[in-house]
């Protein structure tokens, strides 16, 4: 129930702040920018590498957004008013986690769907190969931008400046999410689909345990 | 405007009429220490605040009140010694701890993008209060400190007086039994700090209780029955107002006020008992008695020789050492 709070909360402020605009727009956008200007890539279908790519951004973004914002709403003492009602410290980051994780995957998916539409206007129709590779992708970018998130948090609440905390996260998120694809690039018998998951949610339930451990210490 | 947005009476009754039962019994601090790395906030403090007190808590910057304060409403942890509610430790009560306290504190942000409403909303369902009754609460707690109009207003636009004024419209959302004020009179206007301050006599008739820090000496003067003097970490006070006067033996003063017509026309130097005579004005003395004195018999020695001599006086008045008076001869140790 205080999840539910918290969560919607959270997402409500992100439609306020504009910042789910940005995302839902921007990533869209870059999709459409990446179809103008896209090298020649012979028959490599256009949604994958749409994927690939958003993985990174999205990575990217995720880890900066909730780092900076835990960084800065802890330092600004935002949470004081939380934490003195009956809220579990934990429920208020993964709360947070949600959130941000949400609002990413809707912009992915959006830039997704906008990927497949175009191929499927250029390439006359979608194989099911094409289709399950194209999970694969997604599955892994899913992953990437978990792991991503649970860097941010971490950060959010280990680091006390807010463009240490940005720096970090850009830095350690976009390089650490990588392990979702490279276990599947290093042994071939590995369905990437199933070990994808697998990573998506063991690293982020790991270091969401360790930051909330750390918040849970923090005097405010 | 002003008087039907701060209508105590109104709201007072509001809050009984929610108010569950007061369990609420005491407050207690057993050696209480806290340190933030090299520094300690706070030295073995121990106090007690009883149901119905009126705590006013006060000390230099830095002293240990807020660290205190935040002990109280869970924020801060890690620290050792006992904090018990009702004879219970507090690390195993969390839950009902929210329930029975409101804090108000002395800084605390809010996200940009909120309203004033939006805030209130958020803390009220966390609270437990539920959707139906959260509309009606809201608005009427906004009414009383006089931010209704400003209900839609993202916080970031308010004034600091206003901000202020939001920090305690929350803390009073669920109807506390143990109110917990940071600094709640800093930044106020005139008439904010005189209905917070009337807030807090109404509150404490009905036993609330009510724990606040304060560096305006004559607001904790006015407010507490019970106060706690805290300086580097220690306490180094807690009394009743009367209490810490009496305590520190600072004498009787006596203010004599003389017509224009019969100025000084005393001459109390003789009268062993009187320590020092200040001469305020032509027509106003302050006369110093020495502290081990009875001031009743000097008083009425005094009182004779006015009658005998025929002085015209105005008015003629004990005047207790002032809490600021007090407060600095604790701060600067000079008690006996």
């Amino acid at each position: 129930m205080k999840f539910l709070i918290i969560f919607s909360d959270e997402f409500h402020g992100f439609f306020k702040s504009k910042v789910m605009f940005v995302l839902w727009i921007g990533l869209p956008m870059i999709t459409i920018l990446m179809h103008f200007f896209q090298p020649d890539m012979a028959e490599f279908p256009f949604s994958i590498l749409v994927s690939i790519v958003l993985s990174a951004i999205g990575g990217t973004i995720a880890s900066a957004m909730i780092g900076t914002s835990l960084t800065s709403e802890i330092n600004q003492k935002v949470y004081d008013l939380f934490l003195i009602r009956p809220v579990k410290r934990i429920t208020l980051l993964f709360a947070k986690f949600c959130a941000v994780y949400l609002c990413l995957v809707i912009a992915v998916l959006i830039s997704l769907i906008l990927g497949l539409l175009i191929d499927y206007c250029t390439m006359g129709g979608l194989s099911n190969t094409f289709m399950r590779t194209l999970f694969e992708s997604l599955a892994t970018s899913l992953a990437a931008i978990a792991i991503s998130c649970s860097i941010g948090l971490l950060f959010g609440v280990t680091v006390s400046s807010v463009p240490v905390t940005a720096i970090l996260s850009v830095y350690v998120g976009n390089q650490l999410s990588a392990l979702s694809i490279l276990p599947a690039l290093l042994v071939d018998i590995i369905n990437p689909l199933a070990l994808a998951a697998i990573i998506g949610i063991i690293i982020p339930t790991i270091l969401i345990i360790i930051s909330s451990i750390i918040f849970i210490r923090k005097d405010f | 405007m002003v008087s039907q947005a701060y209508n105590i009476e109104n709201f007072m009754m509001r809050y009984e009429e929610s108010l569950e039962e007061n369990n609420f019994q005491d407050l207690k601090f057993h050696n209480v220490t806290k340190s933030y790395k090299n520094l300690v906030a706070l030295k073995n403090v121990s106090l007690s605040v009883r149901r119905g007190d009126i705590f006013g808590y006060i000390g230099p910057n830095g002293a240990g009140k807020t660290t205190t304060l935040k002990i109280i409403v869970g924020l801060i942890k890690d620290y050792s010694g006992e904090y018990l509610i009702n004879n219970a430790v507090v690390s195993d009560t969390k839950s009902d701890l929210s329930k029975l306290i409101g804090y108000h504190p002395q800084d605390v942000g809010f996200q940009s993008w909120r309203t004033v409403n939006s805030a209130l909303y958020t803390f009220g369902r966390l609270s437990g209060i539920s959707k139906s009754e959260l509309e009606e609460r809201i608005l009427f707690t906004l009414q009383f400190v006089g931010l209704q109009d400003f209900r839609e207003i993202k916080i970031k636009y308010l004034s600091g007086g206003m901000i202020q004024k939001l920090r305690l419209a929350q803390a009073l959302l669920n109807f506390p039994k143990l109110l917990i004020l940071d600094e709640p009179l800093s930044g106020l206007d005139p008439t904010s700090r005189f209905q917070i301050k009337s807030l807090i006599k109404a509150l404490a008739q009905k036993e609330i209780t009510i724990l606040f820090s304060s560096h305006i000496l004559n607001d904790v003067e006015d407010i507490a029955n019970k106060i706690g003097i805290i300086n580097q970490g220690n306490i180094m006070k807690i009394g009743t107002p009367s209490q810490l006067q009496e305590d520190f033996q600072l004498g009787n003063i006596i203010e004599m006020i003389y017509t224009e017509d019969s100025h000084k026309c005393l001459e109390l130097d003789v009268i062993k008992e009187v320590e020092k005579i200040e001469n305020y004005s032509n027509t106003m003395q302050l006369i110093h008695l020495r502290a081990d004195v009875n001031a009743d018999e000097v008083s009425h020695t005094i009182l004779k020789k006015i009658i005998q001599q025929k002085c015209r006086i105005r008015s003629y008045r004990f005047v207790k050492p002032s809490l600021e008076k007090v407060y600095l001869h604790y701060l600067n140790g000079e008690v006996k």
